[in-house]
C-alpha cells in the first residue's frame, strides 16, 4: 500500500509560533472609537471647534477693551450676514472674533485646570490608595476639602485672588485634584490585592513599579472618564464666572461675560445672546461625548477580537 | 456609634474651623483694604477733608476688624499730663510716640491737625483668635448695666407672653424672652445662645450679617398687637423679639408702649427672609428632582439596553455636559413663552408663577446625577446572588424587583439626601442670580461685588457648616436604612 504521508523537513522557526490574532492596543481603541456615528460627528465638530479657536485669534485678535469702531454708529447691531457672520455688538465689534478668542480662553482654562487635576490627582491617588500610612493622612484633608461647595469655594477664592486666567485655573483645581485622587484611590485599593499583585509583590518589584506597570493600565478608562468630566465642568464654570463678572480680567475675551453683556440686548438683539449660550453648549456637549466615547474605548474589556 | 459620632462631630467642627480661618486670613490680607469703600456714599463727602477722611476710613477698618486704631486724644488718656500730652510736638507726646513704635504700632500725624494716630494691623491669628473669640454668645441676667437703671432686677423666670403662652422671660439680660412658642417654624425659639458674625458693610450697613440673612425682607407687616402697657394699636413690631433699651434713650412713645425696658423691638416683615426664600426653592426643587429622577432611574434599569435606557441616556449626558448657565436661559426661553415671568420680582412673593420656572430648573439640574446613581445601583443589585436565588425560587419579576432590588439600591440613595438640601442652596446661586431671587445664594456674588467681606465670611461659614452637618446626618441615617452598616469600623482589618 502507497503511504500517503510524506517526510517534511522539521522548521525551527514554525514551531516556535504562537497563534493568535494581530491585536494592537491603540489601533483597537480607534476602530472602536470610530465605530460610533455620534462619535465622529461630535468629534469632527469639536476638531472644528478646537482647530479654530487656535489658529482664528492668532490671524484677529480680539479685545473687549479695543473698540475701533465705538464712534461708528453704521457699525453697531448688525445683524449675521456674509461680512459679519456673526453680526457685531453695540460697540461694533464683530462677535465671530469676540467668539472665537472667548472659546480659546475658555478651553485654555478648561484644558489646563484638567491637566493639573488629573496628572495631580492621578499620581497622588494612586501612591494614596497602596500605602495605608498615606491614606490615613489623606483621608483627614479629603474630609476638610471636600465639605466645602465647589461654588463657594471657587467664588470665594477668585474674589479673594482677583480675576485673571492663572488665578482661575489656580482656583479650579485647588480642591477638584483630590476628587479625581480619591476617585483613583478607591480603584486602586480595589485592584492592588488582587493575586497578580500580590505575586508581583512577592518576586520584589517595587511600588513604583507595580503601580506604573499593573495598576495603572487597568484604570485608563476610569481616567478617561473623569477627564470627560472635568472638561465641561470646568468650561461651565468659567462661563458662570464670566457671567458673575468674577472669572478673566476686563481685556480678556470670556464666553460668560459675553452673556452677561449681552443679556441686555435679549430682545432687541437676541443672536448676540443666544450665539455665545449655544455655543458654550455645543462646546461642552460634543467634548463630553467624545471623552465618553473615548473611555468606553481605551477599556480593553471592550475589545472583541 | 456614640463614640463615632462625637469623633466625627468634634473633626466637623475642626473642619469648619479650618475652612473660616483659611477665609478670614485670606480676606483680610489678600482683599485690599482699600477696596471695601468702593460702594461707600460717605467717603466722597469728605474729599477735600483729609484728616476726617484718614479718620473715617480708620475707625471703619477698627470696626471692620482690620486693624486697631488709636488717637492722640485715647493715646494720652493713660498719661499723667493729660493736657500737656495732647500739645502737639510736646515732650510727652513724643515719648507717646516712640512706646506705639515700640509696640509695633505705625505713628503718623494727621496732616491737618498735626495730631498723632497710631494703626497697627492684626496678625493672621489675632484676625483668627478675634472673630472665634466673639463668636458665641450666650444671653444671661448681668449681660446689662445701665447707669439710668441702677436698681433692675436681675432673674429669668417662666411667665405667659402676650399671646398667653407659656415663655421663659429675663430681667437683666439682653432680650425680654430667652424663649417662646409660636406658628412660624421651627415653634419654639430661644434667644439664650447668639451667634456673633459681625457687622455687614458698605451693603446694609451697620446691620448684623446673620440678621440681613436671616430676618425678614420686604415692607413692614402691620398687624393689630396689644402692647405690655395695655394700648392696642396696629404695629410692624414683634414683640418677642425685644431687647434692652438703656433708660436715657427711652422716649414718650417707648414709655406709653412699654411697662419696662425692653423696648427695642425688631419688626415683622411681609416678605420671608434670605434664608427661607432659599430653602423654600430648594425643597420644592428637591421634591421635584426625586419625583422625577427617582423612577426615571428605576425605569431606566428595568429597561436596561433598550430604547428607554438609551433615550435616558442621551438626556442624563445632556444635563452634565450642558453648562447650567446655558440650561437655565434655554428653559427660561421656553418659560416665558408660556407667559411665565422671566424675573421673580415681577410678580413677587405672593403670585405662584414667580415658582415655578425657577423651581422647574433648579428640580431639572438635580435630577441628572440622581438618576445616573440609581440606575447604577439597581443594576450592580441585578446581578447580586440573591437575585438569582430569588428567581430560581420562581418570583417573578416583578417581585424581585419591587421588593429585593429596589430596598437595596434604595440605601446609597438615603445617603445623599440630607447633603443634596444642601446642594439646592449653593447650586441656586446661578439660579438665583439669573430670575433676581432674593435669596441666600444672590446674596454671595452680590456680597463679593460690594466687597462686603463679612458677609462673604458669613456665608462661607454657613455653606461649609450646613454640608459638613448635612454629610454626618446623611451617614447616621442609612444606618436606619440599613441595619447592617456599622459606621464605627470595629474588627475592620484594613
Amino acid at each position: 500500500m502507497e503511504n500517503k504521508f510524506k517526510l517534511v523537513k522539521l522548521e525551527e522557526q514554525a514551531s516556535e509560533h504562537i497563534l493568535a490574532p494581530n491585536y494592537s492596543y491603540w489601533k483597537s481603541v480607534f476602530r472602536r472609537f470610530f465605530s460610533s456615528k455620534v462619535a465622529i460627528f461630535m468629534f469632527i465638530i469639536s476638531a472644528i471647534i478646537i482647530l479654530m479657536s487656535a489658529i482664528y485669534p492668532l490671524f484677529v485678535p480680539y479685545s473687549p477693551s479695543y473698540t475701533p469702531n465705538i464712534n461708528d454708529f453704521a457699525t453697531r447691531f448688525i445683524r449675521p450676514n456674509l461680512e459679519y457672520l456673526f453680526g457685531t455688538d453695540n460697540v461694533g465689534n464683530s462677535l465671530f472674533d469676540a467668539i472665537w478668542s472667548g472659546t480659546r480662553n475658555s478651553l485654555a482654562i478648561a484644558f489646563t485646570a484638567t491637566a493639573i487635576t488629573t496628572i495631580l490627582g492621578v499620581t497622588v491617588g494612586a501612591f494614596w490608595g497602596f500605602s495605608k500610612r498615606i491614606d490615613k493622612f489623606m483621608l483627614e484633608v479629603y474630609n476638610i476639602a471636600a465639605n466645602i461647595p465647589f461654588t463657594l469655594l471657587v467664588i470665594v477664592l477668585m474674589y479673594i485672588l482677583g480675576r485673571g486666567m492663572w488665578q482661575l485655573i489656580f482656583a479650579l483645581s485647588v480642591t477638584s485634584w483630590l476628587t479625581t485622587a480619591y476617585f483613583i484611590r478607591v480603584q486602586v485599593m480595589i485592584i492592588r490585592d488582587r493575586e497578580y499583585n500580590l505575586a508581583s509583590r512577592c518576586l520584589g518589584t517595587p511600588t513604583h513599579r507595580i503601580i506604573t506597570h499593573n495598576i495603572l493600565p487597568q484604570l485608563i478608562s476610569v481616567i478617561v472618564t473623569a477627564i470627560s468630566r472635568d472638561v465641561p465642568t470646568f468650561i461651565s464654570y468659567e462661563v458662570f464666572l464670566g457671567y458673575l463678572g468674577m472669572g478673566l480680567t476686563q481685556s480678556d475675551a470670556s464666553l460668560g461675560r459675553m452673556i452677561s453683556d449681552y443679556s441686555q440686548y435679549i430682545s432687541s438683539a437676541s443672536y448676540l445672546f443666544w450665539l455665545p449660550v449655544c455655543i458654550s453648549a455645543i462646546i461642552a456637549v460634543s467634548l463630553y461625548v467624545v471623552g465618553q466615547t473615548l473611555a468606553d474605548a481605551s477599556d480593553p474589556r471592550t475589545h472583541f477580537i | 456609634m456614640r463614640k463615632y459620632i462625637i469623633g466625627r462631630l468634634i473633626r466637623s467642627f475642626f473642619s469648619i474651623f479650618i475652612v473660616v480661618s483659611i477665609a478670614i486670613v485670606m480676606i483680610y490680607t489678600l482683599v485690599p483694604k482699600e477696596n471695601i469703600f468702593f460702594g461707600d456714599s460717605y467717603l466722597p463727602k469728605l474729599g477735600s477733608k483729609p484728616d476726617e477722611t484718614i479718620q473715617y476710613k480708620n475707625s471703619r477698618w477698627e470696626e471692620l476688624g482690620y486693624l486697631d486704631f488709636v488717637q492722640q486724644s485715647d493715646m494720652c488718656k493713660n498719661s499723667d499730663n493729660y493736657s500737656g500730652c495732647m500739645v502737639i510736638g510736646s515732650e510727652e507726646s513724643l515719648v507717646l510716640k516712640a512706646n506705639y513704635v515700640d509696640e509695633g504700632y505705625t505713628v503718623d500725624t494727621f496732616p491737618k491737625s498735626g495730631f498723632l494716630y497710631a494703626y497697627k494691623e492684626y496678625t493672621a491669628v489675632e484676625l483668627i483668635t478675634n472673630w472665634f473669640s466673639n463668636f458665641i454668645q450666650i444671653d444671661n441676667v448681668n449681660k446689662i448695666s445701665d447707669d439710668g437703671n441702677l436698681d433692675l432686677e436681675r432673674k429669668v423666670y417662666l411667665a405667659t407672653d402676650y399671646n398667653g403662652l407659656p415663655a421663659v422671660k429675663c430681667s437683666g439680660c439682653e432680650n425680654e424672652y430667652l424663649m417662646y412658642l409660636d406658628g412660624s417654624f421651627p415653634f419654639i425659639h430661644q434667644n439664650f445662645i447668639k451667634l456673633n458674625f459681625g457687622v455687614s458693610y458698605p451693603t446694609y450697613s451697620g446691620v448684623e450679617t446673620i440678621d440681613v440673612i436671616s430676618s425678614g425682607q420686604g415692607t413692614y407687616d402691620y398687624e393689630d398687637v396689644e402692647f405690655p402697657s395695655g394700648k392696642t394699636a396696629s404695629s410692624p413690631l414683634d414683640l418677642h423679639n425685644c431687647t434692652y433699651k438703656a433708660t436715657s434713650t427711652l422716649d414718650r412713645l417707648d414709655q406709653e408702649k412699654f411697662d419696662s425696658n425692653y423696648a427695642n423691638c425688631s419688626f415683622n416683615y411681609q416678605d420671608p427672609s434670605m434664608i427661607s426664600t432659599s430653602y423654600l426653592f430648594g425643597i420644592l426643587a428637591l421634591i421635584l428632582s426625586y419625583v422625577i429622577g427617582l423612577p426615571g432611574g428605576i425605569f431606566m434599569s428595568s429597561r436596561k439596553g433598550k430604547l428607554a435606557d438609551k433615550i435616558g441616556t442621551v438626556y442624563i449626558n445632556f444635563m452634565i455636559a450642558v453648562p447650567s448657565l446655558a440650561f437655565i436661559f434655554f428653559a427660561k426661553l421656553i418659560g416665558t413663552a408660556f407667559g411665565l415671568p422671566d424675573k421673580f420680582p415681577q410678580f413677587g412673593f405672593n403670585d405662584i408663577r414667580s415658582y415655578i420656572l425657577p423651581v422647574i430648573i433648579l428640580g431639572l439640574l438635580g435630577t441628572a446625577g440622581l438618576m445616573i446613581w440609581t440606575r447604577r445601583y439597581m443594576v450592580d443589585q441585578s446581578n447580586a446572588d440573591y437575585v438569582k436565588f430569588a428567581r430560581a425560587k420562581g418570583l417573578s419579576q416583578k417581585e424581585i424587583f419591587n421588593n429585593h432590588i429596589l430596598k437595596n439600591a434604595i440605601i446609597p440613595i438615603v445617603d445623599g439626601i440630607p447633603s443634596s438640601i444642601i446642594l439646592c442652596i449653593s447650586g441656586a446661586v446661578i439660579t438665583e442670580t439669573v430670575f433676581a431671587i432674593p435669596g441666600m445664594g444672590k446674596m454671595l456674588p452680590d456680597a463679593i461685588k460690594a466687597y462686603n467681606n463679612s458677609m462673604v465670611i458669613t456665608l462661607t461659614f454657613i455653606l461649609t457648616a450646613l454640608s459638613v452637618l448635612a454629610l454626618l446626618l446623611g451617614d447616621i441615617l442609612i444606618t436606619f436604612v440599613d441595619p447592617r452598616i456599622k459606621l464605627d469600623n470595629k474588627g475592620d482589618s484594613r
